[in-house]
């Protein structure tokens, strides 16, 4: 078990000197290959089959041409040079992590049934939808072993849910690149867009995203016990999720001519970054007022021995925060530039708006009272918390109660 | 200066302060709250009707209905700009000397409490301070002589502070932009019916709606709405022409999502309606002769019967209705209902309904069903319950039938099923000559159906839709926003500012050197990040076998 979290942690000598360094600059090679060829290539950018061109032979070579000149810069730089392998070793996880994410979804691809099984009216024999059900029992499951790994410290709980958690990430995630294929199969690529259209979509991409981000921390700050706070908040998610499949809310449909821009692509995965991470710090909130609670009353509970220390909870919700408040920002500046685009100005006081501008200033709030005030422990913690029950509502309550220009969202 | 200083100053502390600017804060935040949950500038009679005159004149008075234009609203914001303006007078003079002031050493005191830090020695002074230097490349270094001590000072990520100073002007610039926009700029609206053109853009404000003159004209040349298979549209599009003074001077395509950009004003497709469609209806007369009046009309427009005094008011006309025509549970399946137009019917002693009339007739597994009507008598489309007036109206020899067969029904209720079946019989026989219909059961229950729905009516006629010549309106948004750029600039300041906040940590590291005996020198380095610990404790922990690296292999500088 220890193997499997160590491969999901990324450390050992894989990901590690010259050979992740050069792994990297080659993935950064293909990336710009992607590029050059959306710019200079003969057919050049086109917005909806982008990706199938990729996977064509042109594609290929201008990966290839990339990853040659990526792999010959990687050879430039000196291995003498003080932390020379630094950048790419912190890269290189992350982008082997898209690579994965990749390759799996073509092995999916291979289960697809025949075209003449697939039909837009029935949707349900697709197999995104199972990879999807197999990633809600991994979360699930993952949720279980971190609140019992706080029981039982001793055991092999935690990594359990360590690699359940990551194995559900790559299910969710592939089952969402597979989902973007899938939309293509039906009714003659008319329909094909990104899956991050409905409430459904961004669901699996959330969990995705706190996961991956909860992971990243464990790793670097062995915040084991905090997946206890965490996982259960996606495990929520995830009964909400199961409900809207169950009302039929998980059907590819096609976009409305609003939601049709490039922007959405940008835009909703963005502002899913910054759900994620005020979900995350939410967690470490939580963390830090049970562990507070229970040195107070059971300084001598056996839990406390996993628990980061009060200091460390602290630290790790405002990194969240960290993480959450510039692609909040950012995605809230390029949503505004979309509304510029598509809605006639870049800032219509419309609910959805309205309401991310809440979430901002709760958040904004929070840095302050942290810096300029110098306040930390409970209040924050409790910040933390309250903060993310109205990025809920931003998120999901408008949706659901308020009306606006942001509609799309609503179940229908 | 003085007064500057006793009057001023107090104003701008107290205003610039963390409190202050919380409040405001807080304040905006409430309102926003409110204006989410309060649907602003809805129909005043709807907000009436929902609060009640009490609360109502209460929300007016307070311009709830439109909130984020009143003079308090606007208010907040600009004491935010002047708290924001005032918080970058105090602290960034502070910030800057606090950049340029660095303290070249550390005292013992200060060390005892700092975590990283370590000793070294070594045997070459010069080769030791070079192998400090070249272990740190890109930082800045600093060299201060305290008596006979030598003391480095090393920097990375001074402009940490400028996060700060750029994310507060990055707000007050979005501010200022977004007066801008409000002072100087227009958001309307225009519907513009194809092959007509239009130069006035109407808009709310407060409660009333406002007029502006565009400096051009746009003519609508056509209107398209595409469709998906599943019958939802999937593409709107507008060509467009602009003219001046008559002249015209560009034509373009807009759809959603691709505005079209003229002289400082952005053009977007935003809405589309009927543009006042020729509609052709006929009029079946229930009297004795069953005569047909054709009634030429169009949209928007009211037809008045000649001979009765009901009037046909037409609001609405439709070439498709896509419906799910499967049951709830079963695979959809997508129909055009095809097209279909939209009337009030009044007259004296009726109850004025809304009707929506359709052309074709209902079919159901390829077997016609007759002419169909929706009526609401609500007025609200959401009302709308299906009638089948039996006969297929779009085949004139039907009502025809219709008409023979009646005259011959014999007028005694009771009369024989037999007789009923030669009336009909004999009606068949006159109005189609040449041999019964290919549908004729059909055609039997369709009639039976009509003999018992069409006494019913309480029109005197019963209009069905028989042609039309459909045009469209564009509705398009003409906006011009002057502070637009402005917010941009702001926008990529703030992200610019956010990154270097939390992401650029402010390294310093201090090393004294200590001369000994021999020319051995002891190098004790210190080392201070004001971000994230950890990463710097990693950091610092791999410097020391950096530096000995770095000096074992022979420093270059």
């Amino acid at each position: 078990m220890s193997t499997i979290a160590t491969a999901f942690s990324s450390s050992g000598p894989l990901f590690q000197g010259r050979f992740a360094h050069l792994r990297c600059w080659a993935y950064l090679g293909m990336m710009l290959g992607m590029s050059a060829m959306a710019i200079f290539a003969g057919d050049g950018y086109v917005e909806d089959n982008y990706i199938f061109q990729l996977f064509s032979l042109e594609g290929v070579k201008w990966m290839a041409a990339g990853a040659v000149v990526g792999l010959a810069y990687g050879f430039t730089v000196s291995p003498t040079k003080f932390r020379a392998y630094r950048f790419s070793e912190i890269l290189v996880p992350w982008l082997d992590g898209v690579v994965l994410l990749v390759a799996l979804m073509g092995v999916y691809t291979l289960f697809e049934p025949s075209q003449a099984m697939i039909s837009y009216e029935d949707q349900s024999n697709l197999v995104s939808g199972r990879i999807v059900m197999a990633m809600n029992v991994l979360l699930l499951f993952s949720a279980i072993c971190y609140v019992a790994n706080l029981f039982a410290p001793e055991g092999f709980m935690g990594n359990l849910g360590t690699a359940t958690a990551w194995a559900g990430v790559y299910a969710g995630g592939s089952a969402l690149l597979l989902r973007w294929y899938e939309s293509y199969l039906l009714m003659d690529e008319a329909i094909g867009h990104a899956p991050v259209s409905n409430l459904y979509e961004v669901f699996i991409l959330l969990f995705c995203v706190i996961c991956v981000i909860y992971l990243t921390l464990e790793s670097r700050h062995q915040a084991h016990a905090m997946g206890a706070f965490v996982l259960p908040i996606v495990a929520c998610g995830v009964f909400f999720s199961i409900w809207l499949e169950s009302i039929g809310q998980n059907d590819i449909k096609p976009l409305v001519p609003a939601l049709q821009s490039y922007w959405m692509k940008i835009h909703v995965p963005l502002n899913f970054v910054g759900y994620g991470a005020f979900a995350v710090a939410c967690a470490a909130g939580m963390a830090w007022l049970t562990r507070d609670a229970l040195e107070r009353r059971r300084p001598q509970a056996k839990m406390l021995s996993i628990f980061p220390s009060l200091k460390q909870l602290d630290h790790l919700a405002y990194k969240s925060v960290a993480i959450g408040f510039p692609a909040f920002t950012l995605a809230t500046i390029l949503g505004a530039a979309w509304a510029a685009e598509a809605w006639g100005g870049y800032w219509s006081w419309d609910p959805k708006e309205t309401w991310a501008l809440i979430v901002w200033l709760v958040y904004g709030a929070y840095l302050h009272a942290r810096f300029s005030r110098g306040l930390h422990g409970k209040t924050l913690a409790w910040w933390t918390v309250i903060g993310f029950f109205v990025t809920i509502f931003c998120f999901v309550g408008v949706n659901m109660y308020l009306s606006g220009l942001h509609s799309y969202g609503q179940l229908t | 200066m003085n007064s500057f200083n006793l009057i001023l100053k107090p104003i701008l502390t107290r205003i610039g302060s963390m409190p202050v600017a919380i409040l405001l804060l807080v304040l905006l935040a409430v309102a926003s709250v409110i204006g989410t949950v309060l649907q602003q500038n809805q129909d005043q009679a709807d907000y009436l009707h929902q609060f009640g005159p009490v609360w109502y004149w209460t929300f007016r008075a307070l311009g709830l209905f439109d909130m984020y234009h009143t003079w308090w609203f606007m208010s907040i914001l600009g004491l935010l700009m002047f708290s924001l303006t005032a918080c970058l007078i105090r602290n960034v003079p502070r910030f800057l000397q606090e950049m340029r002031n660095r303290k070249g050493t550390i005292s013992d005191n200060a060390r005892k409490h700092v975590v990283q830090q370590f000793d070294v020695q070594f045997n070459d002074k010069n080769k030791a301070i070079a192998a400090v230097k070249d272990s740190l490349p890109g930082w800045k270094w600093m060299e201060t002589q305290v008596g006979e001590r030598l003391w480095l000072r090393g920097d990375k990520g001074r402009l940490h502070k400028w996060g700060y100073i750029l994310v507060h002007t990055a707000m007050l610039v979005i501010l200022i932009g977004g007066s801008m926009s409000v002072q100087f700029g227009f958001r309307g609206n225009m519907a513009v019916p194809e092959g007509k053109s239009g130069n006035e853009i109407s808009f709310l404000k407060g409660t009333s709606i406002d007029y502006l003159k565009m400096p051009f004209d746009v003519r609508c040349d056509d209107f398209t709405i595409n469709f998906f298979a599943t019958g939802a549209p999937s593409e709107f599009r507008s060509t467009l022409t602009i003219l001046e003074d008559g002249k015209e001077i560009v034509t373009t395509d807009i759809i959603v999502n691709e505005p079209f950009y003229y002289k400082g004003v952005r053009i977007y497709q935003a809405s589309f309606g009927d543009g006042g469609s020729e509609v052709t209806l006929k009029l079946h007369r229930l009297n004795k002769e069953g005569n047909v009046d054709i009634a030429h009309s169009r949209i928007y427009t009211t037809f008045e019967d000649p001979y009765s005094d009901v009037s046909l008011e037409f609001q609405d006309f439709r070439p498709y209705n896509v419906e799910n025509m499967a049951g709830s549970g079963e695979p959809k399946d997508f129909k055009d209902m095809g097209p279909s137009v939209d009337f009030v019917i009044r007259g004296s002693g009726l109850k004025p309904v809304l009707i929506r009339s359709f052309m074709n007739p209902f079919m159901m597994d390829d077997e016609n069903q007759g002419s169909w009507l929706q009526m609401s008598t609500t007025g609200d489309a959401r009302d709308f319950k299906t009638f089948s007036l039996g006969l297929d109206f779009s085949e004139p020899q039907e009502w025809a039938l219709f008409q023979a067969f009646m005259q011959r029904l014999p007028s005694n209720e009771k009369a024989s099923q037999e007789e009923n079946l030669n009336a009909f019989r004999a009606a068949l026989d006159e109005v189609y000559p040449e041999g019964r219909p290919d549908d004729l059961p059909m055609l039997g229950n369709r009639v039976i159906r009509a003999l018992q729905e069409l006494p019913n009516a309480p029109w005197p006629f019963i209009p069905v839709l028989e042609d039309f010549n459909q045009t469209y309106y564009t509705g398009l948004q003409l906006a011009k926003d002057p502070g637009m750029d402005v917010v941009w600039i702001g926008s990529a300041l703030l992200v610019f500012g956010l990154c270097i906040m939390f992401y650029v940590a402010h390294r310093k590291v201090w090393v004294q050197v200590i001369d000994k005996e021999g020319g051995v020198v002891c190098l004790e380095v210190t080392g201070l990040s004001n971000r994230n610990p950890i990463a710097f404790e990693l950091e610092f922990e791999e410097l020391e076998q950096q530096i000995k690296k770095t000096y074992d292999q022979g420093a270059t500088t």
